[in-house]
């Protein structure tokens, strides 16, 4: 049988192939029925990745679909269950946004659906190719989105400094990529893996520089330091629901990508990405929590949190062990519903209908709002990583496996960084608690909001009741990559 | 391979001769010509006024439209001329993963033309 | 005489072919000029040029040595060298395209396996030239006739392309020989005729001639691109633009008009040789770019945008899916 002309597998794509069509269909949809299809298409969308997440749930083990381009296993499915989540959350969130600020553009839901059917590939990416391939739909679909309040000169400054350093670190990847490829001769991963696997005595310094290319551009779409550069701008200027969205489902799937990445192609080649990693985790967690410091916008914040937060999961990557990867998973659960919650609150902060985003803000919340103030205190604990909050486990695995790896070092720096970090999360919390208000938020904050931040809050508390099952599913995600 | 390159020298001689024929043209006429110029002949031409500004300014931005939907649209071209060659050998698999790939651009072009992408008014 | 080194013999022989190719091209574009004057003199009921030598056949030498007599102008404020240079590319390109071209089975300078792709590639280098004199005159009208040219060409390669295509797969090859041997039992012509139309008009597109001529429309933009060109700078544009329309009557004949092969294989017809049929082929297309000129008024831009993207691109992208359907289901495809 001629491998061209025969249909290749293509079941373990099935989430997919469904959100591309889907995607195409309610495109259609909108671009005949115009703008007035917005309320239309946000539910729709949300209806695809609940049915795409059926998918997943459904496919059983998964297997290997085009040729090998593409894995579906326990880690992808966990990853692409997360991803989805997150970016229902994100059209949640923006409907009330949209409607609002009349900024209404039926190609939003779509542009969230299109980026995250990117992600969902990026996690069963299994080839240089597809990785590539994946990850520029997700990018160019952020790109748009990013600026898609193109009147506005913050929104627009964003959106072009996003795709001009997105496009240098998507040329930095392709340069390692193509690197990987001239000393391997391959570019599956699994091919990757069993020449690495074979290979004896130094490793070439090519290659080294290939992977660190590559890690460099996976690193830049993490944010982790030294790429994480465009982070603040772009969360800064980011229109609220799109920067919700930034700091959610790509995070998670560009960190399953560089998991899948460095766990599975180059796992034999653990001696020379681990340094990297190490230094990139550490300069992650310093910057994050230093640079937060003197934040006072509170989404700059957020995007400082969040290369901390980043530098915390590449902890659990430099450990190069399955129980670094089961937490990374693990933290990456808890990680979807602070940062929602966190960013439903800063979506309901509004003064004179107008969104105020100034951490002064918040001055007197216990006061005016008090169940919001709880609210966003829980999630400051949390992203704080003070037990028994969901944030605190994620950490805490995290660093066990760095211990279980001998990077003692990397879990005590860690650690050090979290607690220079609380000092921010705290601050907030006296701001709220302690400080008076010179003008109150208004209180009418929309019916999705409140749900989505209570219900965040909610899962916060009472994550530490279901710790065992969400770590056993982490596990058994964690073994189908790396082995037990 | 070098079968392969010859079949190409004769491309190289006549781009050598044609490059020679067009410079020999230009400085022929340079050399017969008589060369007399002054500041108002090598004014740029506007309708017999001074120029007012210098012609390097802002244009519309529909050129650029145009130049990224060829640029769309031309790759298109450029996927289906190995397949159109090949279509013997592809079979029906090949023949129907084109379709795939023609109707996901069909899509695009539905969208851009319902947006207005392709008006000029 | 074992002393003529085999290599310089056939590179003798190439530099003889290519003389023998441009040089009556050459001629071919100055008495395509006078068959200009004298066709649309014709249509419109005038006489055309009559004064130099008999029946004015000598009129398009007077005009080639008036030009080259005239002074070179470089503009104060343009970029010389890009200046100079555009011309010229417009000029090497329309001139090194025909080394793909066959004249009669076999009688072709360079026989590629991938002509079409040669052909497209050299046809799409040609909007350079118009971008690089549009911008380096410094002139307003320069600058918008080229912009508007390039808009233009550009859009109606697409359809081209698509066209090229649809032809490609009823003949499995890119080999411009093999195009023609293909079309032994019937001309493309025939079965492909709505695309033999849309690569016609897209022709007249491509090479900026009437109904399409916007970019150099002299009641708006004076000359367009060349508007500082003057002498032979100018010469080599319009020696360029002459033998870009011969270029493509030529395609247009290998891709729908059978080449070199007679209408019909045919006792009195198939007498006449190969490269006479393939030249009265070029006369027949040249003819119809005249009579358009002399018939048709100019289009408006929005209206030459609307064609191409909107008629032309949906039409040409659809046959293609309709002739590979076509093939494929009937078992038609070549091998």
């Amino acid at each position: 049988m001629n491998a061209v002309t025969s249909l290749p597998v293509m079941m373990p794509a099935s989430a997919e192939i469904f959100l591309a069509i889907a995607g195409m269909v309610l495109l259609m949809i909108g671009v005949f029925r115009g703008e007035s299809s917005l309320r239309f298409l946000s539910y729709a969308t949300i209806a695809t990745f609940a049915v795409a997440a059926i998918l997943v749930v459904t496919q059983g083990g998964g297997g290997e679909a085009f040729y090998g381009l593409f894995v579906s296993e326990g880690f992808a499915q966990f990853a692409k269950i997360l991803i989805l989540i997150g970016s229902a959350f994100a059209v949640l969130l923006s409907r009330d946004y949209l409607v609002r600020e009349q900024a209404g553009r039926f190609e939003f839901p779509i542009l969230i659906l299109f980026a995250t059917l990117g992600m969902l590939m990026m996690v069963s990416a299994n080839d240089l190719m597809s990785l590539y391939m994946s990850l520029e739909l997700q990018s160019l679909s952020l790109y748009v989105m990013a600026s898609i309040r193109r009147d506005t000169l913050k929104a627009t400054e964003a959106g072009l400094k996003y795709f001009v350093l997105g496009a240098l670190s998507s040329g930095m990847l392709l340069y390692g990529c193509s690197m990987i490829y001239g000393f391997a001769g391959t570019t599956s991963f699994t091919g990757l893996a069993a020449v690495f696997a074979a290979q004896t005595g130094v490793v070439p310094l090519g290659l080294v520089i290939g992977i660190v290319f590559l890690i460099a551009g996976l690193a830049f779409k993490v944010s982790a330091v030294p790429f994480h550069m465009w982070t603040p701008d772009v969360y800064e200027g980011a229109p609220t629901p799109v920067t919700a969205l930034f700091a959610v489902a790509p995070k998670i799937a560009a960190l399953a990508l560089f998991v899948r990445a460095m766990m599975d192609p180059f796992a034999d080649l653990i001696g020379s990405w681990q340094q990297v990693l190490v230094f990139v985790s550490i300069a992650s967690m310093g910057l994050g929590a230093l640079g937060a410091l003197v934040q006072t916008n509170i989404k700059r914040l957020m995007a400082y949190s969040s290369i901390g937060h980043m530098g915390y999961l590449l902890v659990g990557i430099a450990a190069g062990n399955q129980a670094g990867v089961t937490g990374v998973m693990l933290y990456l659960a808890t990680y979807i519903f602070m940062n929602v919650g966190t960013f439903a609150m800063i979506l309901a902060m509004r003064r004179d209908g107008r969104l105020v985003e100034e951490i002064g803000d918040l001055a007197g919340l216990s006061k005016t709002h008090p169940m919001m103030a709880l609210a966003l205190m829980i999630f400051m604990f949390s992203m704080a990583g003070i037990p028994p909050l969901a944030g605190f486990f994620g950490k805490w695995y995290v660093f066990m496996a760095a211990v279980d790896a001998g990077l003692f070092g990397l879990a005590v720096i860690g650690i050090l960084t979290s607690v220079i970090g609380a000092f921010y999360y705290l601050r907030i919390i006296k701001i709220m608690y302690f400080d008076e208000a010179t003008q109150p938020l208004d209180d009418a904050v929309s019916q999705d909001l409140r749900v989505i931040l209570y219900g965040s809050a909610v899962v916060t508390v009472l994550f530490v009741l279901f710790i065992s099952p969400v770590y056993d599913a982490a596990k058994v995600a964690a073994i189908s990559l790396v082995g037990a | 391979m070098t079968e392969l390159l010859t079949e190409y020298l004769p491309i190289l001689i006549f781009l050598m001769i044609a490059i020679g024929l067009a410079a020999v043209m230009v400085i022929a006429s340079l050399i017969v010509g008589t060369q007399r110029p002054d500041s108002e002949k090598l004014s740029a031409y506007e309708c017999g006024f001074e120029a007012f500004d210098d012609s390097r300014g802002q244009f519309d931005v529909r050129f650029y439209l145009v130049a990224i939907l060829f640029i769309i649209f031309d790759l298109e071209v450029a996927f289906l001329f190995p397949w159109a060659i090949s279509l013997g050998e592809v079979g029906a698999f090949g023949f129907w993963s084109m379709m795939v790939f023609l109707g996901v651009l069909t899509v695009g072009f539905i969208y851009e033309w319902n947006k207005g992408a392709l008006e000029w008014e | 005489m074992s002393a003529i080194d085999p290599y310089i013999l056939s590179g003798v022989i190439i530099v003889a072919q290519i003389l023998a190719i441009v040089v009556p091209l050459l001629v071919a574009v100055a008495y395509l000029t006078y068959a200009e004057r004298k066709v649309i003199g014709a249509i419109q009921l005038r006489k055309g040029p009559n004064v130099v030598g008999p029946f004015g056949l000598l009129q398009p030498f007077a005009d080639g040595i008036k030009l080259l007599a005239k002074e070179t102008i470089l503009p104060a404020g343009a970029n010389k060298l890009i200046f100079i240079l555009a011309p010229m590319l417009t000029f090497i390109l329309s001139l090194i395209a025909w080394a793909v071209i066959p004249f009669d089975d076999g009688m072709v300078l360079a026989d590629i396996n991938v002509g079409v792709l040669y052909l497209f590639a050299i046809s799409s280098l040609g909007v350079y030239g118009v971008i690089m004199a549009g911008w380096a005159s410094n002139s307003k009208y320069a600058f918008l006739g080229a912009l508007r040219s390039a808009a233009q060409m550009v859009s109606y390669e697409v359809s081209l392309g698509f066209v090229i295509i649809s032809v490609l797969l009823c003949v499995g090859s890119l080999n411009l020989s093999d195009i023609v041997m293909a079309q032994k039992t019937v001309w493309f012509a025939i079965p492909l005729f709505p695309m033999f139309v849309v690569f016609f008009i897209s022709v007249l597109a491509e090479t900026n001639r009437a109904p399409f001529d916007l970019p150099e429309g002299e009641s708006e933009l004076v000359a367009g691109y060349f508007v500082e060109y003057s002498s032979m700078s100018f010469a080599l544009f319009f020696l360029g633009e002459y033998a870009n329309m011969i270029l493509m009557s030529a395609i247009t004949a290998v891709l729908f008009l059978g080449g070199w092969l007679p209408p019909i294989d045919i006792a009195p017809l198939n007498w006449i040789p190969g490269p006479i049929w393939f030249f009265l082929k070029i006369a027949f297309v040249l003819f119809f770019f005249l009579w358009v000129r002399a018939t048709m008024p100019r289009y408006r831009y929005d209206q030459l945008m609307r064609l191409g993207w909107k008629v032309f691109l949906p039409l040409s992208l659809f046959w293609v899916v309709l002739t590979a359907g076509v093939l494929v289901t009937f078992g038609l495809v070549p091998a």
